[in-house]
Parts: structure tokens; C-alpha cells; sequence
């Protein structure tokens, strides 16, 4: 093999799979474009690229999203501190004994395979159209990841760290602060992210299936009067809130981790 | 010339090897101009510091990696990639498929190889015998003791029928008891059949244990510095480990070895290759 | 007794459901205004009439029909995907990022597209519940390709076997489990794909049922088919967990 080939070879490599992505990328959007303006590709069934991002900068414009938004977030907002300091505190309690862990971890982790969505009706009747019913789901939903990785993390804990603390001496205080979270912290921020994401994801999805105000309602309401390029607009804003908001928890988890 | 080619399993001549590119961080020339000839049905052990490429060298002569620049000949033919009629490997880690019983990974290595399917579980069979695990053969990898586990290897390798045998470490994960007792096994085994066998050891008590010649290679970039010959018939008994000779050569083996050791650490003790630092600290204690 | 629950914590368990439903059913009846809850004995005796509501039984075979579909098709597209991208070193670097990025989208922000593109039918809801479904499965499959260990490679390699021996003996069996695992969070996904457009979609099938009982103040009615559901969902979910199991056996 040539020195030369060989430096092609290692530029494929270097550079290749960021090309063929842009390149991916850039196709979806030309053949995007190419239905709308030259297919002939209704324009109810798919609006432009160009319309819907005129329609997004409008909408960033605005302001018009901050309303939903806000609601949105506060649902997210009180549903997850609820979940959080709900699981946590359970999933301690239960994790002291190995025996609770026996009864109630089998018994939360059946519950959590169930697709807890199809209670949202149950939810709705009880608590109304209204945010109540989103942060009593999101609570609901988010719930058993957190008290699930907390009773896994704290239940874990390696018996060698709990006898050498002991041995030198370390009081229950210091047992818990210095040992036992430090070593459960990890699985427990874990459980945490998860707990987030699907809070985020079960709002969303509830505002979709019923609700009065929100940032899925608001996409729903965009559908049913067929503004399809504005739809279009808020369900990208949507999914750049919704990346943002889940790397900004996956962050502060990996920070967590790291300065335990 | 004639007597040479008849007499010679494996005609090592000029081989070194590297990894990586010439002109990455990693590079690492493990193998420099090293050459040998592995006699017929003698047990060659490789040894030396961790990283002076032995299990570099019994992998080219494998054909499990091309070397960098020189030549491998088994009997008349050149090495260029696996030899399954002519080699049979055995790995210090489990490479026995989890999926299959032990049964089914012979008869699979033996498919591999291309054996006839109506010979297949007759030499499993016998195999299976030779190691003593005939009534294990419906068991999985995973139900058996690291011990049997590597016996089970070796008779996979042995229902293949292969001339000669590269063994890269294959006792290395085993506790001292089990490794003494296989060894026994493989020394019996050895004066039973005509096998070629090339074995990797870090162990300077195994090496003079099963071989007819130790060859001692220097620290990284490896080459053999100097081959040993032990003595002893097969099948050896464990009277010979305590015996003065065994101890006197075992002795004269970790002399042309100490040097090397200490040059292996030093490299190693470059604060740019901590990662390598660890396992050579590990490696010639035993 | 104590003696006994200490040595069988799963008769506890029992126990504690036990005492939850009693809970449940004492609030309901004493406590709470019956529009919004119903006692689960009620519940119970209700569900005969929950069959005889005119087309809930048609609705939940094609819920059901429409989970079976879903997921089989998740199946096929995810393992076709999922080796596509995972058997060669390119492919994965290249379409992996991609397929992270895709499965990271709240998928649930397109629903009302699948339905303006697929209609209100069961097209549109298996549609969505096999974009819920295929990502953990690709994923498995990428990792079930790619987590093998060299040394079974190169021991396969050592002994002779061609290229299609070892797809055929080595990657493929050494992906199964994973693609087990996989296909348990793919029914989780298909699950949820398909029962949120079912909800979704007011005016047909389960979604036209909860909306109506919900708008009727029928809480016995409403729980008795969310109740059906959940108990397909965990019959669903339990048949691909045995699956797992069983098909894992080998691993240490």
C-alpha cells in the first residue's frame, strides 16, 4: 500500500461517517423540499421547510409559545420534585431492609411495566381537564424509576465499605453521608434522568390526548384547524425544548456522578 | 538442508512486528528480527517479561497476525493466515462459545475445520475421554469450574487432530493447585501422542515443568535472547518439580530472566505508559 | 404467622395488594363521591357489562390485533436496522448518532401527523406503535453484534471458519439474548405507541370508550376496560419476558 492511500485512507476514517451523516441529513431536506415545491406533495399532508421555518421564527417572535410553555414546565416542574422526594424518601426506607426490598421491589417494577398512560382517563375523571391531571400522571409515571434506582442503590451497597466505616468508628450520620450515598448516588441519579424523561414525556403526552392549555395541546389544536406549517413549527420547538431539557438533566447526572 | 525441513514444525526466520502506525502515539514494536525452529513433537515454552511479545509470536505463528516484515513456515508451507488442518490454538481466556454445550463447541470447532459429519462425535468422544470430562459433555461453559474449562479447550483442540498445539497462557487465570495438576496432565498427554506444542507461561516453574526447551526472550522490543534445554522424559511426575535439578534450572532460568524483568519495569515506569505499568507489576511474580 | 410472612415475602406482597384494594374499596364506598371512583368489587361485577357495551369487544380484539402487528413489525424492522448498521465498524459510527438522536424525540409531539397521514384507523396506530417499538431493538442488535468477545472471534478464525460460519455461529448467537432484552423493551415501547394513539383518537375504538365513560361519569365502566388493558398489557409483557429467560439460559 501507498504512503498515499494510506492517508486517504485514514482521512475516510477521520472524516466518513460526519460526512455521510450531513449528507444524510441534507437528502432528507432536499427531498423534503423537493415534494413540496416540485412533486406536487399537498401542502395540508406536508407544508415546506421554507413555510414552516417562517412559521417558527414567527412563533419565537412573538412569544406566543411562552404561555403553553409555562404551564408545560410547571406541570414538569411539580411532578418531578413530587416524584423525586416521594421515591427517594420510599426507596430508602424500603431499601434498610432486605426483606421490605423482597416484598415491594417486585412489586413496583411489575407496576412499572405496565404502560401507565392507560390509567390517564381514571386521571382525567378524577382531576379534571385541567394541569392537576398532567402532574398527578407525571408523579404517577415518574415515581417508580426513582424509587426503583434508590432502592437498587442503596440496597447495593457493598458490605465491605459499611464494616471498614464501622471499624473506624463512623457514626449513622456519617455512615449515611460519607458511605451510603456516595456508593448509592450514582444508580440513584441514573434513576433520577429516567424519572425526568418520561415525566416529561408522559406531560406532553397527556396534553396531547386531553387538555385545555399546554404545549401539547396547543400542537393538537394547530392539527385539528389543519395550520400544519405552524404545527409543524411547534413540534420542532417542542423537540428542542424537550433535547435540551433532557441534556441538561443527562449533565448534571454525569456532574453528579463525578463529584460525589 | 533436506534433514532440517523434515525435522521442523514451525521455521521462524527475521520476524518482527508493530502495532499501530509508524507514526501514531501507540505504536509499539513488540517483536525485533526474532527467529526459530520449533523441532517435532517437543514442548517449546516462550518466556519472558510482560509486553516482550511471546504471545505475539505464537499469534504470527498461528497466522492470527501478519507480521510486519519476515517469514513463518509451517512444515513446507508459508504462513499466511489460519492454518486450522495444521494448528490448533488454546487461549488463556474462556474462548469456548457460551451458547453450546461442550459437546456442541466440539462439534462446531470440528465443523469449522471441515471434519466429515459422521466422524464428528465419534472424536468428540474420544476427545472429551483423553481430558477425563466425557460426562460433561451436555453441560454448558458456564456450569463448569475454570479448571474444567480450559481442559474442555484442550480437548476441542485435540478433536481437531492437528500436528501441533499453540497454547497462549492457557493455565494463566487458574489458581496454583489446578494449573500443577494440568500440567501433569499435559506432560502424559504429551508422551502419548507426537504433538508439537509451543506454550506461552509466565510461570518459571511451569515452563521448566512441561518443556524440552525454554526459550527466554528480552524486554520489549522482544527477541529470544536464549533457549534452555530441560531434560526430563515425558510424562513427568511431580517428583521431578522437587528435585535438585529441577530447582537448579528453574534458578538459571530466573537469572537469564531478572535483568529483563527490570528493564521491562523501567520502560513501563515511564509516567506516559502508566496503563501498562500495572500489568507488568502483575505479570513475573509468579 | 410472622414467622411464616418473614420466610415468604411473596405471600406479603399478596398481602399488601390485598390491603390496598381493601383501602380502595373502603374510600369508594364511604368516602368518595361515586362519580369519580368506583369500589374494584364493583368494578369486578362490572365487567360483564364492560363486554356487553355494543363494539367494546370488536375494539379491544383490534387494540389487540394492532399490538400483535406492531410488535412483529417492530421486530422485523428493528433486527434488519439494527444489523445494518451493526456489522460493519462504518456503518455503526456513521448511523448509530443518528439513530440516538431519532429515538430521543419525544415521539409522542408527532401523533397528530401519523393521523393526518394514516388516518383515525388501525394503520395510523400501528404505525406509531412500531416507531415506539424498533429503537430498543435496533439498539439491542447493534449491541448484541458488536459486544462480542474478541477472543471468540479469533478462536473461531484459529479453527478454520469461513465468514458466513461465523455470522451464522458465532455473532448470531451471541446477539439473542440481547435481541430478547431488546424485544421486552420493544413491547414496552409498541405498548405505549399504540394505546396513546388509541387514547389519542377519540372518535373510535378504546379512545372513543374512555372519552365516553369519562364524559359519562362512569368510573366502574372506565375501569373495568382500563382494567382489561392493563391485564393484556402485563400478559403481553410477561410472554417476551419468558422469552428472555429462556433464551438467556446460557449466559453465566
Amino acid at each position: 500500500m501507498t504512503a498515499q492511500s494510506g492517508a486517504r485512507r485514514k482521512w475516510l476514517d477521520r472524516y466518513g461517517s460526519r460526512l455521510v451523516q450531513v449528507a444524510f441529513v441534507a437528502a432528507i431536506l432536499l427531498l423534503w423540499h423537493l415534494a413540496t415545491t416540485r412533486w406536487g406533495v399537498n401542502k395540508i399532508l406536508l407544508p415546506s421547510p421554507l413555510s414552516v421555518w417562517q412559521q417558527f421564527v414567527d412563533v419565537i417572535r412573538k412569544g406566543e409559545f411562552l404561555a403553553d410553555l409555562q404551564i408545560t414546565l410547571m406541570e414538569l416542574a411539580v411532578a418531578f420534585v413530587v416524584a423525586t422526594v416521594s421515591g427517594t424518601v420510599v426507596g430508602y426506607v424500603i431499601s434498610r431492609s432486605p426483606y421490605l426490598i423482597k416484598v415491594f421491589e417486585p412489586l413496583f417494577a411489575g407496576i412499572y411495566s405496565i404502560p401507565i398512560i392507560l390509567f390517564l382517563p381514571l386521571y382525567v375523571l378524577f382531576f379534571g381537564l385541567g394541569p392537576a391531571s398532567k402532574i398527578a400522571l407525571g408523579i404517577t409515571i415518574s415515581f417508580f424509576p426513582v424509587v426503583l434506582s434508590t432502592i437498587a442503590g442503596f440496597g447495593n451497597v457493598d458490605r465491605v465499605l459499611v464494616t471498614a466505616a464501622k471499624s473506624m468508628g463512623a457514626s449513622d450520620w456519617q455512615l449515611f453521608r460519607h458511605v451510603l450515598v456516595p456508593a448509592a448516588l450514582p444508580v440513584v441519579l441514573s434513576g433520577l434522568r429516567m424519572g425526568f424523561t418520561i415525566a416529561l414525556l408522559s406531560i406532553i403526552g397527556s396534553e396531547t390526548i386531553a387538555s385545555l392549555a399546554g404545549l401539547g395541546h396547543r400542537i393538537v389544536n394547530l392539527a385539528e384547524n389543519m395550520d400544519m406549517a405552524r404545527m409543524f413549527a411547534y413540534i420542532v420547538f417542542v423537540i428542542i425544548i424537550a433535547v435540551f431539557l433532557n441534556t441538561a438533566v443527562s449533565a448534571l447526572d454525569a456532574r453528579g456522578k463525578r463529584q460525589r | 538442508m533436506t534433514q532440517a525441513a523434515t525435522n521442523t514444525a514451525i521455521s521462524v526466520r527475521n520476524v518482527s512486528h508493530s502495532f499501530g502506525e509508524a507514526d501514531e502515539a501507540r505504536h509499539v514494536k513488540a517483536l525485533l528480527d526474532t527467529s526459530l525452529d520449533v523441532t517435532r513433537g517437543e514442548l517449546l515454552c516462550l518466556i519472558g517479561p510482560s509486553g516482550c511479545g511471546k504471545s505475539t509470536l505464537l499469534n504470527v505463528m498461528g497466522g492470527l497476525i501478519a507480521p510486519t516484515t519476515g517469514t513463518v513456515m509451517v512444515g513446507d508451507k508459508p504462513v499466511h493466515g489460519p492454518m486450522p488442518n495444521d494448528i490448533a490454538f488454546i487461549f488463556q481466556e474462556n474462548a469456548l462459545f457460551p451458547w453450546s454445550t461442550i459437546h456442541e463447541n466440539m462439534i462446531l470447532g470440528m465443523s469449522f475445520q471441515g471434519v466429515p459429519k459422521a466422524e464428528r462425535a465419534d472424536r468428540a468422544q474420544r476427545a472429551l475421554e483423553a481430558v477425563g470430562l466425557d460426562e460433561f459433555a451436555g453441560h454448558y461453559p458456564s456450569q463448569l469450574s475454570g479448571g474444567m474449562r480450559q481442559r474442555a479447550a484442550l480437548a476441542r483442540a485435540l478433536s481437531l487432530e492437528t500436528n501441533i498445539l499453540l497454547m497462549d497462557e492457557p493455565f494463566g487465570a487458574l489458581d496454583e493447585q489446578t494449573r500443577m495438576v494440568l500440567g501433569e496432565d499435559l506432560s502424559v498427554l504429551l508422551s502419548r501422542s507426537k504433538k508439537t506444542i509451543v506454550f506461552v507461561t509466565h510461570s518459571l516453574g511451569e515452563a521448566v515443568f512441561l518443556a524440552d526447551r525454554v526459550a527466554v526472550f528480552s524486554a520489549r522490543p522482544g527477541t529470544i535472547k536464549e533457549i534452555i534445554t530441560v531434560d526430563e522424559p515425558h510424562p513427568r511426575k511431580s517428583a521431578f518439580m522437587t528435585s535438585a535439578r529441577f530447582h537448579q534450572q528453574r534458578d538459571q532460568l530466573y537469572d537469564l530472566l531478572h535483568d529483563e524483568i527490570r528493564k521491562s519495569m523501567a520502560q513501563s515506569g515511564k509516567p506516559k505508559r502508566a496503563y501498562e505499568d500495572q500489568s507488568s507489576r502483575a505479570g513475573p511474580a509468579a | 404467622m410472622k414467622r411464616y410472612l418473614l420466610r415468604h415475602p411473596g405471600v406479603a406482597r399478596l398481602g399488601v395488594i390485598l390491603l390496598m384494594l381493601i383501602g380502595w374499596e373502603i374510600a369508594a364506598r364511604w368516602f368518595i363521591d361515586p362519580m369519580f371512583i368506583s369500589p374494584p368489587s364493583r368494578v369486578l361485577m362490572a365487567l360483564g357489562s364492560v363486554f356487553a357495551t355494543p363494539n367494546v369487544p370488536a375494539a379491544l380484539r383490534l387494540t389487540f390485533f394492532e399490538l400483535a402487528v406492531a410488535f412483529a413489525l417492530a421486530v422485523i424492522i428493528g433486527v434488519v436496522l439494527g444489523l445494518a448498521v451493526g456489522l460493519s465498524k462504518f456503518g455503526n459510527k456513521t448511523f448509530m448518532p443518528i439513530v440516538l438522536l431519532l429515538y430521543g424525540i419525544p415521539q409522542i409531539t408527532i401523533l397528530p401527523i401519523f393521523i393526518l397521514y394514516f388516518g383515525i384507523g388501525p394503520a395510523a396506530k400501528i404505525a406509531f406503535g412500531v416507531t415506539h417499538g424498533m429503537f430498543p431493538i435496533i439498539m439491542a442488535v447493534v449491541a448484541g453484534v458488536q459486544n462480542i468477545k474478541p477472543i471468540l472471534l479469533t478462536s473461531a478464525r484459529s479453527m478454520g471458519a469461513s465468514n458466513w460460519q461465523i455470522l451464522r455461529h458465532v455473532v448470531y448467537p451471541n446477539m439473542i439474548p440481547s435481541l430478547f432484552s431488546g424485544m421486552r423493551l420493544g413491547m414496552t415501547g409498541v405498548l405505549l405507541g399504540v394505546l396513546l394513539a388509541e387514547l389519542y383518537v377519540s372518535t373510535g375504538g378504546i379512545g372513543y370508550f374512555t372519552s365516553m365513560f369519562t364524559q359519562n361519569f362512569d368510573p366502574t365502566k372506565l375501569l373495568g376496560l382500563v382494567g382489561i388493558l392493563a391485564a393484556m398489557a402485563i400478559a403481553l409483557n410477561e410472554l417476551v419476558r419468558r422469552g428472555e429467560t429462556h433464551f438467556a439460559r446460557w449466559r453465566d
